[in-house]
């Protein structure tokens, strides 16, 4: 029992639930996932987890900011004279090879497909990534939510006691290019952007308000509200109030955040740095029912000394990435989680003057990895020296879709702005089935 | 000695190559050198004609990192973590020795042609005995990791005059100095300016030892590198040479840089001591004269390839510049 105690973020038995209550709970499909930091003891559990975990889908997203190289990871071109020196290892999937500065991977690669065809057209930072993180562009009156917004929206609970959407972007460079936006969804949809501290800042109760005086301040601004929504009723109030009342969940969900609550060996798989630590974190949260992670790792902008850059951050990329997959599965999450590596834009085959590579959006590389996909498959095809997409082509729009029915939403599902129907993807978008499981 | 003139640069003319050219290593009174390219190969050129067509003597799995003339025999490094040894006469290759478990960044040869020198990622300095291609000693001591807890680098190496003293330097700006007799570390030195790690807008590095070399007497060592950089997508830190009394302890020099960004690839002191040379770049590149004794920068140049090595010819009057797609050719006679 020591060690189940250990898991409880209090320490306190009061915390625990019963196997009983927890599954007549479950039976009544009134808390079928976690509504507290408890609910990461009960994933000690195998048989609580198992009740747990069937029900709910997450998506944990790498962001590599900046524009990791699609040649010196996923779609590597050895012996090309736009291949760069490394090489090309073959990995656990017959006639798939991955670049050999990513060997963890390349052993994990059952787990993984690999869409070597994205040629999304727009090699800015700012266009690029906000178009990777939308899925689509805005139009002159419509701001579209991110991807994280709609999984928050069609993945998180109404009244779940845990943030919908996290990200975490602790590098300054670039954060600005695509901040998380929930965009015509509101204010109830919109990350929870942790950007210098693992720990939110602000989610504690001030010392010198007392718990009874901060529920009844609650009920005060509450009742304000109502009052003011009174024949007010639109969609930015309600989103506003919404977000009020997940605030005391909020509150208790700090040490979601905290990972020294891990045992030392967990923390020393994922490795001391930031982006491990961060992933580690992500995994928490998505454990405890967070539907949506965001870790950002930048900046991969590498227009000077491209292969250095790459030699020194595809490796931890491999290795947090590995481990991740690896400790999802242990934990029976990775059929229930979508890992995906995207990012703005990929980097030129051809190399500058300055061994470096720069921004090229038009035959690059993302990763989809556990639910709902295919493993070991690989999408589309690149030419012979990574120019051009010669099979497969496919664009923010495709990917977004094959994202959303690998999680088991349909890509047409309409949301409504005002009264215009706004379908989740474009209109005749498809998505990629040849990865879908 | 006095027949180079750094006054009296100019460029004499341009050889073109194929890929990108890391290493240049010259056959000892003649025309002849050979180099390392991003293509895998290695090629022998005629630095004299500048209508020859390379001739490749063979090729490695990875870019030719750098290439060394020990007599008669060529030594190449590469990527692969491969040295190649060639005939020099026959233009034939006599072996391949799975050096290192990383990637190979520089390979020499002692004066005397007798034992090759080659460090790589993997943080080794091996010693090779050049007749037969066995290991004779193993140099190790470079921390694997930077203090960031990511892969360390072992760029560069240079060798004493007669032989007996090795130094290497890493990505972190740490200098040792090896007793090629013993194995044991003699010295050490640090540049931690030459290493750059951005804890907040991008984090990651740049920067690293790139080059090092003796004076004729092996009292001076000089360290290449680049400065602290602002925005490390870019070669952007001034190119900065750093001199040390290394038997002492002592920083004796620093030419933090003015008018060139970017690395110094290669540093070469002159025999007489005259000056010391140093060539690197960033998206263009820069010749280097310092003046030690006065304590002065003598010339920069700049040119219109990064500089990724160089050789001199016996007068040292003359340098073979190799970078993107060609081998520049300078004359400076006095």
């Amino acid at each position: 029992m020591a060690g189940q105690r250990r898991g409880f973020f209090c320490g306190s038995l009061d915390h625990s639930l019963s196997r009983r209550g927890f599954l007549g709970a479950a039976a009544a499909g009134a808390a079928t996932f976690a509504t507290d930091m408890t609910a990461l003891n009960v994933l000690q559990q195998p048989a609580f987890a198992s009740e747990l975990k069937k029900q709910q889908k997450r998506v944990i997203l790498l962001w590599l900011a900046g524009g990791s190289s699609q040649l010196e990871t996923w779609d590597p071109k050895p012996g090309a004279a736009t291949g760069g020196p490394f090489r090309a290892i073959q990995t656990a999937v017959p006639g798939v090879q991955i670049s050999e500065l990513m060997p963890k991977m390349a052993q994990r690669m059952k787990h993984t497909c690999i869409v070597r065809s994205l040629n999304t057209k727009d090699g800015d930072h700012g266009g690029g990534a906000k178009l990777m993180m939308r899925g689509r562009r805005d139009e002159a009156n419509v701001q579209y939510p991110d991807l994280g917004a709609v999984l928050a929206r069609e993945m998180g609970r109404v009244d779940s006691q845990v943030p919908d959407y996290v990200s975490f972007y602790f590098a300054t460079e670039g954060r600005g290019f695509a901040p998380g936006s929930s965009g015509f969804l509101g204010a109830r949809y919109a990350p929870m952007e942790l950007t210098q501290s693992m720990i939110p800042e602000n989610i504690r109760r001030l010392a010198d308000i007392n718990d009874l005086d901060h529920a009844e301040r609650a009920d005060l601004r509450d009742l304000l509200s109502k009052q003011f929504t009174q024949g007010r009723v639109n969609s930015t109030t309600s989103s506003h109030n919404e977000a009020y009342q997940r605030v005391r969940g909020l509150m208790s969900s700090e040490k979601l955040f905290d990972i020294s609550q891990e045992p030392q060996k967990m923390r020393d798989l994922y490795g001391p740095t930031q982006f491990g630590e961060q992933v580690l974190a992500a995994r928490r949260l998505i454990e405890a029912g967070v539907p949506f992670v965001r870790v950002a790792r930048a900046w991969w902008d590498s227009h000077g000394q491209n292969f250095e850059t790459h030699q020194e951050m595809v490796p931890e990329l491999d290795h947090v990435m590995a481990t991740l997959l690896d400790d999802l599965e242990q934990r029976g999450l990775l059929e229930h989680t979508l890992v995906v590596t995207l990012a703005e834009f990929g980097r030129t085959p051809g190399i500058n003057a300055s061994l470096g590579r720069d921004h090229f959006a038009s035959a690059w590389s993302a990763t989809l990895s556990g639910c709902g996909i295919k493993g070991g498959a690989v999408y589309g095809k690149s030419d012979p020296t990574g120019n051009r997409v010669v099979d497969g082509q496919v664009g923010a729009a495709e990917l977004f879709a094959t994202i959303y029915r690998a999680l088991g939403i349909s890509p047409t599902k309409n949301y409504y702005v005002g009264s215009r129907p706004v379908p989740l993807t474009e209109p005749g978008t498809k998505a990629i089935d040849a990865v879908l499981a | 000695m006095a027949s180079a003139n750094p006054d009296q640069l100019k460029l004499a003319r341009n050889l073109n190559s194929k890929g990108i050219l890391f290493g240049i290593a010259r056959l000892a009174n003649s025309s002849r050198a050979f180099v390392g390219s991003s293509d895998f190969k290695v090629y022998e050129v005629d630095l004299t004609d500048v209508k020859a067509e390379p001739k490749e003597l063979g090729a490695h799995n990875s870019y030719v990192t750098s290439v060394a003339v020990a007599d008669k025999t060529i030594i190449s490094g590469s990527y692969d973590g491969r040295l190649i040894w060639w005939d020099a006469e026959k233009r034939s290759q006599i072996r391949a020795v799975d050096a290192h478990g990383k990637w190979i960044r520089r390979v020499l040869a002692t004066p005397d042609g007798k034992v090759a020198i080659s460090v790589a990622d993997d943080m080794k300095c091996r010693l090779w005995d050049v007749e037969s291609g066995k290991m004779l000693r193993e140099l190790s001591g470079h921390k694997a990791e930077t203090p960031h807890h990511f892969p360390s680098m072992l760029y560069a190496c240079a060798v004493s005059a007669d032989g007996k003293y090795v130094a290497t330097g890493d990505k972190v700006g740490h200098v040792v100095v090896w007793d090629v007799a013993t194995g044991k570390e003699l010295a050490t030195v640090e540049t931690p300016v030459m290493y750059t790690w951005d804890p907040m807008q991008r984090r990651h590095s740049i920067g690293g030892i790139r080059s090092l070399a003796f004076s004729a007497d092996g009292k001076q060592l000089a360290v290449g590198g680049m400065g602290k950089v602002g925005n490390i997508d870019h070669l952007e830190g001034k190119a900065r040479v750093e001199v040390f009394d290394w038997q002492k302890g002592e920083r004796t020099h620093e030419f933090p840089g003015d008018k060139f960004s970017g690395l110094v690839q290669q540093l070469t002191f002159h025999p007489d001591g005259e000056w010391l040379l140093g060539a690197g770049g960033a998206n263009d590149g820069f010749l280097q004269f310092f003046n030690l004794k006065d304590k002065k920068v003598l010339r920069q140049e700049k040119v219109a390839m990064h500089v990724h090595g160089f050789a001199l010819n016996e007068e040292s009057d003359t340098i073979y510049a190799v970078g993107h797609g060609k081998i520049m050719v300078y004359e400076m006679k006095a």
